[in-house]
């Protein structure tokens, strides 16, 4: 006997289109709730641990776990400016960026007031810190109350968009430019001029120092040397490292988030192979007849486990695209999903839905459809044909 | 009643699949309750933690400005003030967890108990907090998170001010959701004179006023005070302050909010699903039924009250299992938070058990409805003859 035509599911869904409507739902909104989530957890996850560059030194105040509470004075930047093994540009300029780290208020787009990041640094900092780039207009010019945004501080606070005058803390600031960095922390930040950001702070003239070492020094050396120096107390910390360290402190939420996604995907691939399941299971008298006419169960099976794994691609697709209909609406109501940073600012995550949480959301409803059409087709098909037409 | 036998045979027959989905809707009822405690934190701790008498004064510009610490006296003048008190960020480590795991402040302890008099705290505490320079009183939550008893002595070591101090716990503070750690003013400003760093500064003063209905007064008049100054201040009340703290979680809660309605949404399918199938297995059966005489009423009612039954008692069970979920989470990640602030108080209130149950019944009975009506107002003689 011949196997089954590729019409024969054709007409089927054809037959049943209310049915396979339905399920195709549902399998869309098991995919929805899942990659949403997902995206969550990855874009949460690239925020943090993109950051830093592995050549780069964080000198921060012994004592202090992050650049927004440490403070240094002129001393202690000028002690380590010109140290051994630090790279240079062309002109001898050491390559260390001195910062001022200020968490001042802003108004939220939504009307809301949270602290931002705001970096005090000097023309240097775009050559230290590497994966920085201007991406639309120009960096500030010093001293003239100008700034650049990061990415998602431009989506997020009121008037913080090019050409704008920003109010942030006391007084109002140009914004000039927006910078990008491939999505890590440093598109939560504001960044503007060293002794603009100092004055407004009205503190210790920095925060922290940020170096590039130059090829082939002995990095370990160096830390060691700057903290040990006796004058100053200081602590060198890889940059990566440190970024590391602040990502820890959002382990909690993440472990949690992931911790909640087994559960949601169970629940929600429950639904849906429990949909597709009974799908297939009313069609038991439809698999009695095929038997009966001759039909071999692994034709049958094969026909009707290619239907459920397509009907179950196609719900995949129409989630897929909801998943990304959702993610831009979020984007645009939201300006990004903040959380606190260590700094106790908002860290924005931008929710952007990459290929690898759709692959898993792929496997995902390929699965509900392989599992929720073969058990039913299996036990109609293994039953004899009579039993099967019996059933109703 | 009477057939409340029947609709328990009849969830008897598939024992595999009613378990399954049982089993599923439990689940996500669970799942739907714990989200559900994240935004609801942030309301409990509005409602019931923060006073509306009580208002912070903080500088205009940010938390990160200070203002001048002579501030705090000239606030306790202005009439309406029952007290205030000038409180310092500290940012202290426990050694032990290696960074901020909870908040801790230096303040001032002669007037705690007329800022917050709602805390509750024991007044021979307070006695001692006055009279020990190191002491410091704590949140139980923080005691009971490291297992800290009164008079014990825990070193601190600040990650803004360049000290680490010893002090000695004489008192707590009696909630169980308070991460506070508060220890003398004067004590951090020794500490700072040792290193020449005269302590002149405050980061909020958190003042109380007599009377809800002069608070916007006050308010306004203390803003007022500091106008053009170098330091000049913004009052808000304590409700206000915090809201504006967690406003910045929106976008998460939003998130969850729509995880657990998608959540939501698939256990109705699961639970229509079981109903309509036992519905079309059962059709010949019902058919019988409805053709020796039993009513439509009766065979949609037993329909219906079957597919509930099911969802009710397995959501209920997920509702109920919530409290020793969230026990567990709370175990592993709870306390206080820099990332989830109350979001991850995750409290199982009686409203949210109430919510889970609530939808757990509903979706079975909006599960039943549909194959149940078709059931009982399908022709006799049509399902008969569908039926082979």
């Amino acid at each position: 006997m011949r196997g089954l035509p590729l019409s024969y599911p054709v007409r089927n869904v054809r037959a049943r289109l209310r049915r396979t409507a339905l399920t195709i739902g549902v399998i869309a909104l098991a995919v929805i709730a899942t990659s949403v989530f997902l995206a969550l957890i990855t874009s949460l996850k690239h925020t943090l641990v993109a950051s830093g560059s592995p050549d780069n030194l964080i000198v921060l105040r012994k004592g202090s776990d992050n650049d927004g509470s440490s403070m240094l004075s002129l001393e202690a930047f000028q002690a380590v400016r010109f140290l051994d093994g630090i790279a240079r540009l062309p002109d001898g300029t050491p390559l260390v960026s001195a910062e001022k780290v200020m968490q001042p208020f802003a108004r939220t787009r939504a009307g809301g007031r949270e602290n931002v990041l705001v970096r005090g640094v000097d023309p240097v900092a775009l050559a230290v810190h590497d994966e920085v780039r201007i991406a639309e207009g120009r960096m500030f010019r010093p001293s003239s109350s100008e700034i650049v945004v990061g990415r998602g501080i431009a989506g997020r606070y009121a008037n913080a968009d090019l050409g704008a005058e920003m109010f942030i803390g006391k007084r109002n600031w140009r914004v000039v430019g927006i910078l990008e960095s491939g999505g890590s922390s440093f598109e939560s930040e504001i960044w503007g001029d060293l002794r603009d950001v100092a004055r407004d702070a009205n503190t210790f003239p920095y925060s922290g120092v940020r170096m590039k070492l130059a090829p082939g020094t002995d990095r370990q050396a160096l830390i060691d040397r700057i903290d040990r120096d006796p004058r100053y107390a200081l602590q060198a910390t890889p940059e990566v490292e440190y970024y590391a360290e602040q990502a820890k402190s959002a382990a909690t939420l993440y472990g949690l988030l992931v911790i909640l996604a087994i559960p949601v995907g169970v629940a929600a691939g429950f639904g849906a192979a429990n949909t597709m399941f009974a799908a297939v299971q009313s069609r038991t008298v439809e698999i009695g007849t095929l038997r009966a006419l001759g039909f071999s169960r692994a034709t049958i099976l094969r026909s009707f486990v290619l239907e459920s794994v397509v009907i179950s691609l196609v719900g995949f697709v129409v989630g897929a695209i909801g998943t990304l209909c959702v993610a831009f609406v979020l984007r645009l109501a939201l300006g990004g999903i903040g959380f606190g940073a260590q700094t106790y600012t908002i860290n924005v995550v931008t929710l952007r839905v990459r290929p690898t949480d759709l692959a898993v959301a792929l496997v995902f409803a390929t699965a509900i459809g392989l599992i929720g059409g073969l058990l039913p087709a299996w036990r109609a098909a293994h039953l004899r044909p009579v039993e099967a037409l019996r059933k109703a | 009643m009477r057939f409340l036998p029947l609709i328990l045979r009849n969830l008897g027959r598939n024992k595999l699949r009613t378990g399954l989905t049982g089993a599923a809707i439990g689940l996500a009822v669970l799942l739907v309750c714990f989200f559900l405690t994240m935004p609801a934190g942030i309301d409990v701790f509005l409602s019931q933690i923060a006073s509306n008498v009580r208002v912070s004064v903080h500088h205009k510009g940010g938390l990160v400005y200070q203002m001048p610490f002579a501030y705090v006296n000239k606030i306790r003048s202005v009439p309406g003030v029952v007290g205030a008190d000038g409180v310092t960020w500290f940012g202290g480590a426990f050694e032990e967890a290696g960074h901020v795991t909870f908040p801790s402040f230096a303040v001032e302890p002669e007037h705690v108990g007329a800022v917050w008099p709602d805390y509750h705290i024991d007044p021979a505490a307070l006695d001692r907090f006055r009279r020990f320079r190191d002491g410091a009183i704590v949140g139980r939550q923080t005691m009971e998170k490291y297992g800290w008893k009164i008079g014990q002595e825990i070193s601190l070591r600040s990650t803004i001010w360049p000290v680490t101090l010893t002090f000695r716990i004489v008192g707590e503070i009696p909630n169980a959701r308070s991460p506070l750690f508060w220890f003398q003013r004067e004590y951090l400003a020794q500490a700072m004179q040792a290193r020449n760093w005269t302590l002149d500064i405050v980061g909020i003063v958190w003042v109380r006023i007599a009377d809800p209905a002069l608070v916007d007064g006050v308010m306004a008049k203390l803003d007022a005070m500091f106008r053009n100054s170098p330091a000049e201040t913004a009052a808000e009340t304590e409700k206000s302050f915090f809201a504006s703290f967690f406003g910045s979680l929106q976008g998460f809660v939003t998130i969850i909010l729509l995880v657990t309605g998608l959540v939501a949404l698939c256990v109705l399918f699961i639970a229509a699903n079981t109903a309509s199938m036992a519905v079309r297995e059962r059709a010949r059966e019902i058919a019988v039924l409805r053709a020796i005489g039993f009513g439509r009423r009766l065979i949609f009612g037993t329909l219906v009250a079957e597919s509930t039954l099911l969802a009710t008692v397995a959501g209920g069970s997920g509702a109920l299992l919530t409290y020793a979920f969230t026990a567990g989470v709370k175990a592993a990640a709870g306390g206080w938070s820099t990332q989830l602030g109350p979001l991850a108080g995750f409290l199982v209130s009686p409203a949210i058990v109430g919510e889970g149950m609530a939808l757990a019944v509903v979706v079975g009975l909006i599960a039943g409805i549909a194959p149940a009506y078709g059931a009982a107002q399908k022709p006799v003689a049509t399902i008969l003859r569908e039926v082979f």
